[in-house]
Protein backbone atom coordinates (compact mmCIF):
# COMPACT_ATOMS: atom_id res chain seq x y z
CA UNK A 1 0.00 0.00 0.00
CA UNK A 2 1.42 3.17 -0.64
CA UNK A 3 1.43 5.87 2.38
CA UNK A 4 2.77 9.02 1.14
CA UNK A 5 2.46 10.74 4.27
CA UNK A 6 4.68 10.67 7.43
CA UNK A 7 3.90 10.13 10.82
CA UNK A 8 7.29 11.09 11.82
CA UNK A 9 7.92 13.70 9.96
CA UNK A 10 4.10 15.12 11.49
CA UNK A 11 5.35 14.73 14.50
CA UNK A 12 8.67 16.13 13.99
CA UNK A 13 7.35 19.15 12.90
CA UNK A 14 5.57 19.47 15.79
CA UNK A 15 8.08 18.60 17.86
CA UNK A 16 10.63 20.99 16.99
CA UNK A 17 7.87 23.89 16.18
CA UNK A 18 6.70 22.98 19.89
CA UNK A 19 3.50 22.79 19.26
CA UNK A 20 1.53 20.76 21.21
CA UNK A 21 -1.77 20.32 20.32
CA UNK A 22 -3.24 20.00 16.64
CA UNK A 23 -6.42 19.54 15.09
CA UNK A 24 -7.83 19.16 11.83
CA UNK A 25 -11.25 18.84 10.64
CA UNK A 26 -14.53 19.65 11.77
CA UNK A 27 -14.31 21.96 14.95
CA UNK A 28 -17.28 20.45 16.61
CA UNK A 29 -18.72 21.84 20.23
CA UNK A 30 -17.44 18.49 21.81
CA UNK A 31 -14.11 19.06 20.64
CA UNK A 32 -13.86 22.85 21.59
CA UNK A 33 -14.69 22.13 25.16
CA UNK A 34 -12.06 18.85 24.89
CA UNK A 35 -9.52 21.34 23.54
CA UNK A 36 -10.60 24.01 26.63
CA UNK A 37 -10.49 21.39 28.96
CA UNK A 38 -6.76 20.82 28.11
CA UNK A 39 -5.89 23.96 27.75
CA UNK A 40 -6.73 25.48 31.14
CA UNK A 41 -5.04 23.36 32.91
CA UNK A 42 -1.86 24.50 31.34
CA UNK A 43 -1.26 28.09 32.24
CA UNK A 44 -0.73 29.30 36.07
CA UNK A 45 -3.03 31.93 35.96
CA UNK A 46 -6.38 31.41 35.25
CA UNK A 47 -7.43 34.57 32.96
CA UNK A 48 -4.48 34.04 31.18
CA UNK A 49 -5.92 30.71 30.77
CA UNK A 50 -9.40 31.59 30.15
CA UNK A 51 -7.87 34.36 27.49
CA UNK A 52 -5.76 31.57 25.56
CA UNK A 53 -9.16 29.53 25.31
CA UNK A 54 -10.84 32.09 24.31
CA UNK A 55 -8.14 32.71 21.54
CA UNK A 56 -9.16 29.67 20.33
CA UNK A 57 -13.04 29.92 20.49
CA UNK A 58 -12.68 32.79 18.31
CA UNK A 59 -10.24 31.38 15.84
CA UNK A 60 -11.91 27.70 15.55
CA UNK A 61 -15.37 29.78 14.90
CA UNK A 62 -14.22 31.40 12.41
CA UNK A 63 -13.16 28.48 10.59
CA UNK A 64 -16.08 27.02 11.46
CA UNK A 65 -18.25 29.66 9.89
CA UNK A 66 -16.06 31.05 7.01
CA UNK A 67 -14.00 27.87 5.77
CA UNK A 68 -14.41 28.10 2.21
CA UNK A 69 -14.39 23.99 2.61
CA UNK A 70 -17.25 22.91 4.47
CA UNK A 71 -18.27 19.27 5.50
CA UNK A 72 -21.78 18.16 6.80
CA UNK A 73 -21.93 17.70 10.27
CA UNK A 74 -24.58 15.31 11.37
CA UNK A 75 -24.83 16.24 15.06
CA UNK A 76 -25.04 20.14 13.54
CA UNK A 77 -27.22 19.30 10.54
CA UNK A 78 -25.56 21.53 8.32
CA UNK A 79 -22.05 22.06 6.88
CA UNK A 80 -19.59 23.20 8.91
CA UNK A 81 -16.00 24.70 8.13
CA UNK A 82 -13.08 22.82 8.01
CA UNK A 83 -9.53 23.83 8.85
CA UNK A 84 -6.80 23.46 11.36
CA UNK A 85 -5.91 25.00 14.57
CA UNK A 86 -2.83 24.58 16.48
CA UNK A 87 -1.54 25.83 20.07
CA UNK A 88 2.06 25.63 20.83
CA UNK A 89 4.78 27.70 23.06
CA UNK A 90 8.08 29.27 23.14
CA UNK A 91 9.66 30.33 26.48
CA UNK A 92 7.26 33.16 27.18
CA UNK A 93 4.61 32.96 25.03
CA UNK A 94 1.37 30.95 23.70
CA UNK A 95 1.02 30.49 19.85
CA UNK A 96 -2.63 29.67 18.59
CA UNK A 97 -2.90 29.63 14.93
CA UNK A 98 -5.75 29.00 12.27
CA UNK A 99 -5.71 27.88 8.87
CA UNK A 100 -8.22 27.36 6.42
CA UNK A 101 -9.30 27.96 2.86
CA UNK A 102 -11.24 30.73 1.57
CA UNK A 103 -12.22 32.42 -1.49
CA UNK A 104 -9.32 33.71 -3.23
CA UNK A 105 -11.44 37.21 -3.93
CA UNK A 106 -12.03 37.40 -0.01
CA UNK A 107 -8.53 37.90 0.65
CA UNK A 108 -7.77 41.59 0.47
CA UNK A 109 -10.75 42.66 2.37
CA UNK A 110 -9.32 40.16 5.64
CA UNK A 111 -5.80 41.55 5.19
CA UNK A 112 -6.88 45.41 5.38
CA UNK A 113 -9.36 44.53 8.17
CA UNK A 114 -6.07 42.94 9.80
CA UNK A 115 -4.32 46.25 9.20
CA UNK A 116 -7.17 48.20 10.33
CA UNK A 117 -6.84 46.48 13.76
CA UNK A 118 -3.72 46.32 14.04
CA UNK A 119 -2.89 49.77 13.88
CA UNK A 120 -5.46 51.08 16.60
CA UNK A 121 -4.55 51.25 20.09
CA UNK A 122 -5.77 50.23 23.09
CA UNK A 123 -8.61 52.70 22.99
CA UNK A 124 -9.16 52.68 19.44
CA UNK A 125 -9.68 48.48 19.53
CA UNK A 126 -12.39 49.11 22.45
CA UNK A 127 -14.00 51.88 20.78
CA UNK A 128 -14.18 49.56 17.31
CA UNK A 129 -15.21 46.71 19.02
CA UNK A 130 -18.05 48.38 20.49
CA UNK A 131 -18.98 50.02 17.53
CA UNK A 132 -18.73 46.31 15.46
CA UNK A 133 -21.06 44.94 17.87
CA UNK A 134 -23.70 47.87 17.69
CA UNK A 135 -23.89 46.66 13.88
CA UNK A 136 -26.45 44.06 13.14
CA UNK A 137 -24.76 40.73 12.45
CA UNK A 138 -23.87 39.38 9.27
CA UNK A 139 -24.57 35.60 9.27
CA UNK A 140 -22.54 34.97 5.94
CA UNK A 141 -20.33 37.67 5.94
CA UNK A 142 -17.11 36.66 5.72
CA UNK A 143 -15.80 39.21 8.29
CA UNK A 144 -15.77 37.71 12.04
CA UNK A 145 -15.11 41.78 13.01
CA UNK A 146 -15.83 41.15 16.86
CA UNK A 147 -14.27 38.13 16.65
CA UNK A 148 -10.65 39.52 15.47
CA UNK A 149 -11.14 42.63 17.23
CA UNK A 150 -11.39 40.43 20.40
CA UNK A 151 -8.57 38.08 19.44
CA UNK A 152 -6.32 41.16 19.47
CA UNK A 153 -7.86 42.85 22.89
CA UNK A 154 -7.68 39.66 24.51
CA UNK A 155 -3.76 38.52 22.91
CA UNK A 156 -2.36 41.80 23.64
CA UNK A 157 -0.99 41.24 20.29
CA UNK A 158 -1.39 42.46 16.61
CA UNK A 159 -2.82 39.68 14.62
CA UNK A 160 -0.18 37.98 12.08
CA UNK A 161 -1.45 36.64 9.02
CA UNK A 162 -0.48 35.19 5.75
CA UNK A 163 -2.71 34.17 2.67
CA UNK A 164 -1.31 32.14 0.19
CA UNK A 165 -2.80 31.60 -3.52
CA UNK A 166 -3.58 28.11 -3.82
CA UNK A 167 -4.94 28.10 -6.89
CA UNK A 168 -7.51 30.70 -9.34
CA UNK A 169 -10.16 30.18 -6.77
CA UNK A 170 -9.27 29.47 -3.29
CA UNK A 171 -6.33 31.03 -0.86
CA UNK A 172 -5.22 29.16 2.43
CA UNK A 173 -5.43 31.87 4.85
CA UNK A 174 -3.22 31.47 8.73
CA UNK A 175 -4.09 33.39 11.56
CA UNK A 176 -0.57 33.56 14.02
CA UNK A 177 -1.71 34.87 17.74
CA UNK A 178 0.51 35.45 20.56
CA UNK A 179 0.25 35.42 24.19
CA UNK A 180 1.93 36.30 27.03
CA UNK A 181 2.09 33.30 29.52
CA UNK A 182 2.57 36.10 32.20
CA UNK A 183 -0.47 38.51 32.75
CA UNK A 184 0.73 41.73 32.40
CA UNK A 185 1.08 43.90 35.66
CA UNK A 186 -2.99 44.39 36.98
CA UNK A 187 -3.69 47.88 36.56
CA UNK B 1 -46.84 33.09 32.64
CA UNK B 2 -44.82 30.38 33.06
CA UNK B 3 -41.03 30.74 33.93
CA UNK B 4 -38.55 29.80 31.65
CA UNK B 5 -35.85 27.31 32.23
CA UNK B 6 -32.34 26.60 30.23
CA UNK B 7 -29.98 23.52 31.74
CA UNK B 8 -26.21 24.19 31.63
CA UNK B 9 -24.34 22.06 29.73
CA UNK B 10 -20.25 22.61 29.12
CA UNK B 11 -20.98 25.47 26.22
CA UNK B 12 -24.15 26.42 26.69
CA UNK B 13 -25.34 28.95 30.09
CA UNK B 14 -27.85 27.99 32.69
CA UNK B 15 -30.80 30.31 32.35
CA UNK B 16 -33.41 31.13 34.84
CA UNK B 17 -36.03 33.51 33.90
CA UNK B 18 -38.65 34.06 36.90
CA UNK B 19 -42.13 35.60 35.85
CA UNK B 20 -43.45 36.03 39.15
CA UNK B 21 -40.15 37.23 40.81
CA UNK B 22 -39.06 39.12 38.00
CA UNK B 23 -35.51 37.30 38.54
CA UNK B 24 -33.43 36.65 35.47
CA UNK B 25 -29.89 34.64 35.84
CA UNK B 26 -27.75 33.74 33.68
CA UNK B 27 -24.97 32.13 34.40
CA UNK B 28 -21.71 29.98 33.83
CA UNK B 29 -20.06 29.53 29.89
CA UNK B 30 -22.09 30.74 26.76
CA UNK B 31 -19.82 30.28 23.42
CA UNK B 32 -22.28 28.15 21.00
CA UNK B 33 -21.61 28.29 17.68
CA UNK B 34 -25.05 29.17 16.76
CA UNK B 35 -26.29 31.89 19.49
CA UNK B 36 -29.02 33.34 17.14
CA UNK B 37 -30.83 29.91 17.64
CA UNK B 38 -29.64 28.99 21.28
CA UNK B 39 -30.70 32.53 22.40
CA UNK B 40 -34.20 33.02 20.40
CA UNK B 41 -36.27 31.02 22.71
CA UNK B 42 -35.00 33.04 25.66
CA UNK B 43 -35.62 36.53 23.55
CA UNK B 44 -39.40 35.27 23.16
CA UNK B 45 -39.88 34.03 26.82
CA UNK B 46 -38.93 37.97 26.98
CA UNK B 47 -40.49 39.68 24.72
CA UNK B 48 -43.76 37.91 26.05
CA UNK B 49 -42.76 39.01 29.31
CA UNK B 50 -42.50 42.53 29.01
CA UNK B 51 -45.93 42.89 27.37
CA UNK B 52 -47.07 43.86 31.11
CA UNK B 53 -45.99 47.38 32.08
CA UNK B 54 -44.17 48.49 35.01
CA UNK B 55 -43.10 45.53 36.28
CA UNK B 56 -39.36 45.49 38.30
CA UNK B 57 -36.86 43.27 36.84
CA UNK B 58 -33.52 42.63 38.26
CA UNK B 59 -30.83 40.54 35.50
CA UNK B 60 -28.41 38.88 37.42
CA UNK B 61 -24.83 37.63 35.11
CA UNK B 62 -22.84 35.09 36.73
CA UNK B 63 -20.83 34.47 33.86
CA UNK B 64 -17.23 32.23 33.69
CA UNK B 65 -16.57 32.50 29.94
CA UNK B 66 -18.91 33.96 26.69
CA UNK B 67 -17.37 33.92 23.27
CA UNK B 68 -17.98 37.33 21.35
CA UNK B 69 -21.06 35.94 19.43
CA UNK B 70 -22.57 35.56 23.11
CA UNK B 71 -21.76 39.41 23.63
CA UNK B 72 -23.92 40.41 21.07
CA UNK B 73 -27.20 38.64 22.55
CA UNK B 74 -25.84 40.40 25.66
CA UNK B 75 -26.08 43.47 24.39
CA UNK B 76 -29.08 42.81 22.52
CA UNK B 77 -30.57 42.07 26.28
CA UNK B 78 -29.73 44.92 27.82
CA UNK B 79 -31.25 47.40 24.97
CA UNK B 80 -34.12 45.16 25.02
CA UNK B 81 -35.05 46.17 28.92
CA UNK B 82 -33.22 49.47 28.64
CA UNK B 83 -36.57 49.85 26.03
CA UNK B 84 -39.12 48.46 28.92
CA UNK B 85 -37.56 50.74 31.38
CA UNK B 86 -37.60 54.13 29.38
CA UNK B 87 -41.22 52.91 27.84
CA UNK B 88 -43.05 50.88 29.72
CA UNK B 89 -42.13 52.46 32.88
CA UNK B 90 -39.85 48.94 34.20
CA UNK B 91 -37.98 49.49 36.74
CA UNK B 92 -34.73 47.40 35.82
CA UNK B 93 -31.32 46.91 37.57
CA UNK B 94 -28.45 44.70 36.60
CA UNK B 95 -25.96 42.77 38.47
CA UNK B 96 -22.76 41.76 37.12
CA UNK B 97 -20.85 39.25 39.43
CA UNK B 98 -16.97 38.18 38.46
CA UNK B 99 -14.60 36.44 40.42
CA UNK B 100 -12.22 38.78 41.77
CA UNK B 101 -9.44 38.11 40.12
CA UNK B 102 -11.22 37.53 36.90
CA UNK B 103 -10.13 40.85 35.18
CA UNK B 104 -11.13 40.45 31.52
CA UNK B 105 -15.03 39.74 32.86
CA UNK B 106 -14.91 42.58 34.86
CA UNK B 107 -13.93 44.98 31.90
CA UNK B 108 -16.99 43.22 30.00
CA UNK B 109 -19.25 44.29 33.09
CA UNK B 110 -17.74 47.85 32.72
CA UNK B 111 -18.30 47.79 28.92
CA UNK B 112 -21.76 46.76 29.10
CA UNK B 113 -22.20 49.66 31.88
CA UNK B 114 -20.63 52.04 29.09
CA UNK B 115 -23.19 51.27 26.71
CA UNK B 116 -26.73 51.03 28.41
CA UNK B 117 -28.78 53.02 30.44
CA UNK B 118 -29.82 50.43 32.60
CA UNK B 119 -28.56 50.33 36.22
CA UNK B 120 -25.15 47.64 35.93
CA UNK B 121 -23.57 46.75 39.56
CA UNK B 122 -20.09 45.60 39.00
CA UNK B 123 -19.95 42.55 41.90
CA UNK B 124 -16.64 41.15 42.71
CA UNK B 125 -16.94 37.68 44.31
Amino acid sequence: MEHKFSELQFYKELYINHIHLSFQGMVSQDMLTLIGLSLRRRPNSEVVAKRLFGLVVELAQNIYHYSAIRSFSKKDDREVGVGILTVGESEHEYVVCSGNMIAAANGPGISQRCELINALDEEGRKRFYKEQRRQPQREHSTGANVGLIDIVRKSGNPIGYQLELVDEQYSFLTFVVKISKNLPVVE
Amino acid sequence: MENFHIKADTFIPEIEFNAGSGVLNISGESYHEYTLEFYQPAFDWLNRFIQVPNQTIQLNFRMAYFNTSTSRRFLEIFDLLETYEKEQGGSVEVNWYYKANDVDMRDSGEEYSEDTDLKVNLIAI
